[in-house]
C-alpha cells in the first residue's frame, strides 16, 4: 500500500522528456547527479513525478533523492518563473540599498526570495555578490545585467519584461 | 588476531575489528552514539573519541579505527573527557530537552551520557529546533527536535531493512531526518528505525505514556506469528504486554522484527478474547463451566472414536502438538492434521523423496554469507520478512545475486541488481526445470552420487531455456545466467515458503527446489542451503512431530470431504479459523455443518468458531511455556509472561484434562513433555531443554545432510487461459488470521483490497480505491481496489487474510484464478 500512497500528490505531468533523459543514463553507475540536472533543465524545476520515476528506473531510494535535491541549491522543487531575477544583496549593493530593490520586487510582484508568481512568470532570488559591484546595486533577469538600480529603474525593467512573454 | 593495549589492559582480537569492538570484548566501555552492532561502521557523533599513542596530537574514532599490532590506546583522559562534553555540549544546543514526558527517558543515550559527563550547563547557546511531529501514522511518532544526527535510522532502513524511507536532507543547521518530500512516514513498519534510535525521536505510538522502561517487567519468548521465529522481547505492566523491547542478543533475528512481531502484539490483551467456555444450547452459544465442556467433549469423542478427525493451526507448542497427538490417539483416531490444503506437502513428500528429509537444510545466519541467492516467489519476504531482511543485508553488503522466480514483483526484485525472472502465474515449475536442464546440458555441474539422473535429464528435454521462455514469459538468457551462477557460486541459498495461500503445487515446487539444490549442491553444503519454510511460528513442529495423519487414516483435505458427506460424527479444530483461512470455503463449511459435533479451541470466537457446538478459550503465545521450531529447525523456548484472561487456559493445560478424561496420563509439565516428546521425534531424540540456550538449538546441526539424493522428476504447471488472472498469497502486514485482532497491523490494513498492476488498472480506469467486483466460478468478491507497481500485465492479487473477502469462495487451492473483473 505505501508507495502509492505516498505519491498523495503527483501532480499532471508528461514523463516523456524524463523517461528520455533515464534510457540515456539507465545503465551507468552514479548517474543521479546529471540525470537530475537534465529533468530541470527540461521542465524547469524538478516535478515530483519525476523523483518518483528516477527512483524507480535508477532504483534509488526516492528519500535519498529528496536529500541530493534539498541539499544542492541549485534544485528547484517547485516551477520556477520564465524570468529569475536574481536581486543581488552582496555587501556593495546592499550599502547601496539593495534592500530597497528587494522591497520593489514584493511590492510590485508580490514576491519575495525564492516565491513565483502564481502565473509563474517571475520568481524572485535574493543571491550573494555576483561580481558587478562596480554597478551596485545590481539585479539579474536571467543572462541579462541591470547596474545601478534605482526604485524607478526597477519598475522599469518590471515592466519591460512583463509586456513579454 | 592482532595484540594491542588498551588502558592496560592486553588483548588479542580479530584483524577486522575497530578499537570500539576490541574494547568491548576486553570488557572496557566506550561511550558510544551513532555506532550500532549491526550496521556499517559509521563515525559521525565523536563522542567515542579515544587516545591512540602512535596517532598521537589528535582524538581518534574508536568506532570506525581498525586496530593494528601493537597498538596502545588510551579511553579515558582529562582531554578526552573535556571533548566528550563538549560534543555533547553541542548536541544539547537545539536539542529540545523533554524527558520528563519523553519515553525515552531512562533508557536514552543522550540523557545517559549528559548525565554521566555532567553537562549541566551549556557553554554554546542557540535556537532550539522547532519541528513539527510525525504523527500521521499510528504507529511510530518522529519528533526531529529530539534528533541528534547519528544517522541510525537511515542506515538501518537502507542497510537491514532496504526500505530506504530515510534521508538527511538540507544543510547546516535546517540539516535534518526525513521521508521523500518531508511527508509523514509510511512504510513497511517495521519498527527497526524505533530500535536504532538513540534518543526519543523515533517512538512507538501504541506504547506512549504506558510505563516508564525500568518498570517493565522483560520476559524472552518468540514472536507467535510466522515461521521466522523471531525472539520477542515482551515488555509487560500489570499483566499487559504493553510493548516489544529492544534485544539483539537473544535469538536468531539481531533484534530486527517485522511489523507483526514489533506491532502485532496486542492482539493478547484484546478484550475480545475468548474468556469462558462455550456451549451451544437451543441453537445459542452460552458460557458454560469447564467441566460440563470437558464432559461433553470426551463424551462425544468416546462415542465418535475412529469416526471422529482433529485440524489444528501451526501454532501451537511441540508439547502441545504432542499431547494433541496422544489425545487423538486415546480417542482412537489416526485422523489428524495441520494446514489447509496440505500445503507443507512440499516437505513431506518433495523434500522426503529427493533429499530423505523434511526441513531446511541450513540456518538463516548463513543466508547473510551466500552469494547467489534465487528466491521463489517474491513473497518470500511477506511470509518470512526478517529472513528478507537477510537477504538484503546479503544483497547490498556482500553483493550477492539474487535471482527471483515470480509471477509479480516485489520487495525482493527491487533489491540492487535482482533479476526478476517474471513468469506467468503457476508456472514456477517450468522455470526451474529450465535451470536444472541448463545445469546439465551445458554440464555445469558434477552429477556423480545422484540417482535418477537418465530419467531427469530424458524427463528435461522439454524445458529447454527457449521452450520455456516462450511458454512462461520469462527471457532464456536470464535463465541460462542464473543457472551458471548458482553453479559456479561459491555459497547458494534456494529460498521457498509454504503456508495456507500457497496450497497449489506445493509439492511439485518441492521437488522442483530439491533437484536444483542437489544439482548445485546447495543442500548439505555449509554456506549454502535450502530453505523451505513454514507460514506458522511453529509449521516446522507440526511437521516433525508429525501432527499428520497415521498410515491410512484422513489428511485435512479428506477429513473436510468425508465430514461434508456426513461420515464424520465428531470434529475438533483448534488454533485455525478454517473457514476464513483454508482453501474451499464451501466444502469447509459444509463438513461443519454435516458434523455431528465440533468443537473449536481458540483465542477469539471466530468464524469457525461460530459454527462449533463447544468453543473452548486458549491462551496466547504470551502466556504460554513451551517450544517452538521454526523454518530452520531452531527449537527455541517460549516464556510466559502474562496470564491468559477470564478462565482461558493453554491449549496444554486443555489437553491435559481431556487426556484424563480419556484416562490417559498426560506429562505434567512442560518440561516432563519435552523430554517425552524428544525421545521419539526424529532429530530430537539428543536434544534437552537445557540445550536451548539463548540462541536457542539447532536440530540436526546447522548444516542438514540429506539423506538422499534423487532427482525426481516433475512436470511443470500449465497457464491459464483468461484475460485476468487473480493470484493470492500474504500481506506483509498480516499473517494468518490472528493480526487482524491486532492494532499495529490493522493500522496499517484494515481491510481487504484488491490489487491491479499500473497497465490493467489504467486500461479498466481502476483507480485506488475504487469498489472492484471480480466474477469467477463459485462466486464474487468485492473489495476496493490497490493500485501498484508489482502486478503485470492481465495479474491481480488479494491477500488471503480477510475474513470479510470471502477470497476462499473461489480460492480453493489453485495457482490462479480465471476473474472477470467490474467496477
Ligand atoms: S519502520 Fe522500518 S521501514 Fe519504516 S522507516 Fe523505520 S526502519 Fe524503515
Ligand atoms: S532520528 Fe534518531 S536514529 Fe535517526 S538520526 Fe535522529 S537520533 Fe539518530
Ligand atoms: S512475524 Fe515472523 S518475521 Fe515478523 S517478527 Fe514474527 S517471527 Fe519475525
Ligand atoms: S555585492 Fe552586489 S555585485 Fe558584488
Ligand atoms: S560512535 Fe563513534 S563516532 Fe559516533
Amino acid at each position: 500500500m505505501t508507495e502509492t500512497a505516498q505519491q498523495e500528490t503527483v501532480e499532471e505531468i508528461d514523463l516523456t522528456a524524463a523517461n528520455q533523459v533515464l534510457d540515456k543514463y539507465q545503465d551507468m553507475h552514479g548517474a543521479l547527479m546529471p540525470v537530475l540536472q537534465e529533468i530541470q533543465d527540461h521542465y524547469g524545476y524538478i516535478p515530483e513525478e519525476t523523483v518518483h520515476l528516477t527512483a524507480e528506473r535508477l532504483n534509488v531510494y526516492a528519500s535519498q533523492i529528496y536529500g541530493v535535491l534539498t541539499f544542492y541549491a541549485q534544485f528547484h522543487l517547485e516551477p520556477r518563473g520564465k524570468y529569475i531575477v536574481r536581486v543581488c544583496m552582496g555587501t556593495a549593493c546592499h550599502v547601496k540599498g539593495a534592500g530597497r530593490i528587494g522591497e520593489t520586487l514584493q511590492d510590485r510582484l508580490g514576491i519575495g526570495h525564492a516565491e513565483t508568481t502564481d502565473d509563474i512568470k517571475f520568481t524572485a532570488e535574493y543571491v550573494a555578490c555576483i561580481g558587478a559591484c562596480g554597478m551596485a546595486p545590481v539585479i539579474m533577469v536571467n543572462d541579462a545585467t541591470y547596474g545601478s538600480m534605482t526604485v524607478q529603474k526597477m519598475d522599469e525593467v518590471i515592466e519591460k519584461y512583463k509586456a513579454m512573454d | 588476531m592482532v595484540n594491542l593495549t588498551i588502558d592496560g589492559k592486553e588483548v588479542k582480537v580479530s584483524k577486522t575489528a575497530t578499537i570500539y569492538e576490541a574494547a568491548k570484548e576486553a570488557g572496557v566501555h566506550i561511550p558510544v552514539l551513532c555506532y550500532a552492532k549491526k550496521l556499517l561502521p559509521y563515525g559521525a557523533c565523536r563522542v567515542c573519541l579515544v587516545e591512540v599513542e602512535q596517532m598521537k596530537g589528535r582524538l581518534i574514532p574508536s568506532c570506525t579505527t581498525p586496530v593494528t599490532e601493537g597498538m596502545v590506546v588510551t579511553t579515558m583522559t582529562d582531554e578526552i573527557r573535556k571533548v566528550r562534553k563538549t560534543v555533547l555540549e553541542f548536541l544539547l544546543v537545539n536539542h529540545v530537552v523533554e524527558c520528563p514526558v519523553c519515553d525515552k527517558g531512562g533508557e536514552c543515550d543522550l540523557q545517559d551520557l549528559s548525565y554521566e559527563y555532567e553537562v549541566v550547563s551549556n557553554r554554546f547557546e542557540g535556537e532550539k529546533f522547532d519541528l513539527p511531529t510525525d504523527e500521521i501514522n499510528p504507529l511510530i511518532e518522529r519528533n526531529m527536535n529530539r534528533c541528534v544526527l547519528c544517522g541510525k535510522c537511515v542506515r538501518v532502513c537502507d542497510e537491514v531493512v532496504g526500505y530506504g524511507s530515510y534521508s538527511f536532507i538540507n544543510r547546516g543547521f535546517e540539516t535534518k531526518i526525513a521521508t521523500a518530500f518531508d511527508r509523514g512516514l509510511n512504510c513497511e513498519f517495521c519498527g527497526q528505525c524505533v530500535s536504532m534510535c538513540p534518543v526519543g525521536a523515533i517512538l512507538p505510538r501504541p506504547f506512549k505514556f504506558k510505563a516508564r522502561p525500568w518498570q517493565l517487567k522483560e520476559v524472552n519468548s518468540v514472536c507467535g506469528y510466522c515461521g521466522n521465529g523471531c525472539t520477542v522481547t515482551l515488555g509487560t505492566k500489570d499483566n499487559e504486554v504493553q510493548t516489544i523491547r529492544f534485544n539483539d542478543k537473544t535469538g536468531v533475528n539481531d533484534g530486527n522484527l517485522c511489523i507483526r512481531g514489533r506491532f502485532g502484539y496486542s492482539y493478547v490483551n484484546s478484550d475480545k478474547r475468548l474468556t469462558s467456555p462455550l456451549i451451544r444450547k437451543d441453537g445459542d452459544l452460552v458460557e458454560a463451566s469447564w467441566e460440563e465442556a470437558l464432559r461433553r467433549i470426551t463424551d462425544e469423542f468416546r462415542a465418535a472414536g475412529s469416526a471422529s478427525g482433529f485440524i489444528s493451526g501451526a501454532r501451537l507448542t511441540n508439547e502441545e502438538f504432542f499431547l494433541l497427538k496422544n489425545l487423538a490417539k486415546a480417542v482412537g483416531t489416526g485422523n489428524l492434521d495441520h494446514s489447509g490444503g496440505e500445503c507443507y506437502k512440499g516437505l513431506t513428500e518433495g523434500l522426503q523423496e529427493t533429499l530423505g528429509i523434511k526441513a531446511s537444510t541450513a540456518t538463516f545466519p548463513q543466508g547473510e554469507k551466500a552469494d547467489a541467492i534465487l528466491a521463489i516467489r517474491t513473497d518470500f519476504y511477506e511470509t518470512h520478512p526478517v529472513f528478507g531482511m537477510v537477504v538484503n543485508q546479503a544483497v547490498r553488503r556482500n553483493e550477492a545475486q539474487l535471482t527471483v522466480i515470480g509471477d509479480k514483483q516485489g520487495k525482493l526484485t527491487r533489491m540492487p541488481h535482482a533479476r526478476t525472472l517474471l513468469h506467468k502465474p503457476g508456472l514456477e515449475v517450468n522455470v526451474i526445470n529450465a535451470i536444472c536442464h541448463v545445469l546439465l546440458d551445458d554440464g555445469l555441474v558434477k552429477t556423480e552420487g545422484l540417482e535418477g539422473l537418465d530419467t531427469f535429464k530424458k524427463a528435461l528435454a522439454d524445458y529447454s531455456p527457449d521452450a520455456v521462455a516462450a511458454a512462461t514469459g520469462v527471457d532464456a538468457d536470464a535463465i541460462k545466467q542464473t543457472a551458471k551462477e548458482l553453479a559456479t557460486a561459491e555459497n547458494a541459498a534456494i529460498l521457498l515458503a509454504y503456508g495456507l495461500p500457497y496450497t497449489a503445487n506445493s509439492k511439485a515446487l518441492g521437488l522442483a527446489a530439491a533437484n536444483l539444490s542437489l544439482l548445485i549442491g546447495a543442500a548439505g553444503r555449509s554456506g549454502s542451503g535450502l530453505y523451505l519454510c513454514g507460514e506458522k511460528s511453529n509449521s516446522q513442529g507440526a511437521i516433525d512431530l508429525q501432527v499428520l495423519p497415521s498410515e491410512g487414516a484422513l489428511g485435512v483435505a479428506e477429513m473436510l470431504s468425508s465430514a461434508a458427506e456426513g461420515k464424520l460424527n465428531a470434529l475438533y479444530v483448534v488454533g485455525e479459523d478454517m473457514l476464513v483461512s483454508y482453501p474451499g470455503k464451501t466444502l469447509v463449511e459444509k463438513a461443519l455443518d454435516k458434523t455431528g459435533f465440533v468443537v473449536v479451541q481458540d483465542l477469539f470466537l471466530s468464524e469457525t468458531a461460530r459454527k462449533a457446538d463447544v468453543v473452548l478459550p486458549a491462551a496466547s503465545f504470551a502466556e504460554k511455556n513451551g517450544t517452538f521450531t521454526n523454518a530452520e529447525r531452531r527449537i527455541q523456548r517460549l516464556h510466559a509472561a502474562i496470564t491468559s484472561p477470564g478462565e482461558a487456559k493453554t491449549d496444554f493445560a486443555i489437553f491435559q484434562a481431556l487426556l484424563s478424561g480419556f484416562g490417559e496420563s498426560a506429562p505434567a509439565t512442560e518440561t516432563e513433555a519435552f523430554t517425552k516428546l524428544a525421545a521419539e521425534t526424529a532429530g530430537y531424540e539428543m536434544v534437552s531443554l537445557d540445550m536451548i540456550g539463548d540462541q536457542g538449538y539447532v536440530w540436526g546441526s546447522d548444516i542438514l545432510a540429506p539423506e538422499t539424493r534423487n532427482l525426481v522428476a516433475v512436470e511443470g504447471g500449465t497457464q491459464l487461459d483468461a484475460r485476468f488472472q487473480l493470484v493470492t498469497g500474504s500481506a506483509l502486514y498480516h499473517s494468518g488470521t490472528t493480526s487482524l485482532h491486532a492494532k499495529g497491523p490493522m493500522a496499517v490494513v484494515s481491510e481487504p483490497y484488491i490489487e491491479f498492476g499500473r497497465e490493467d488498472a489504467a486500461e479498466l480506469k481502476v483507480v485506488e480505491g475504487d469498489t472492484v467486483k471480480l466474477k469467477a466460478a463459485g462466486g464474487e468478491i468485492v473489495a476496493k481496489a490497490k493500485v501498484d507497481r508489482r502486478l503485470p500485465k492481465g495479474v491481480l492479487f488479494a491477500p488471503y487474510h480477510f475474513a470479510t473477502l470471502g477470497l476462499n469462495r473461489i480460492y480453493s487451492g489453485q495457482t490462479a484464478i480465471a476473474v472477470d473483473v467490474s467496477k
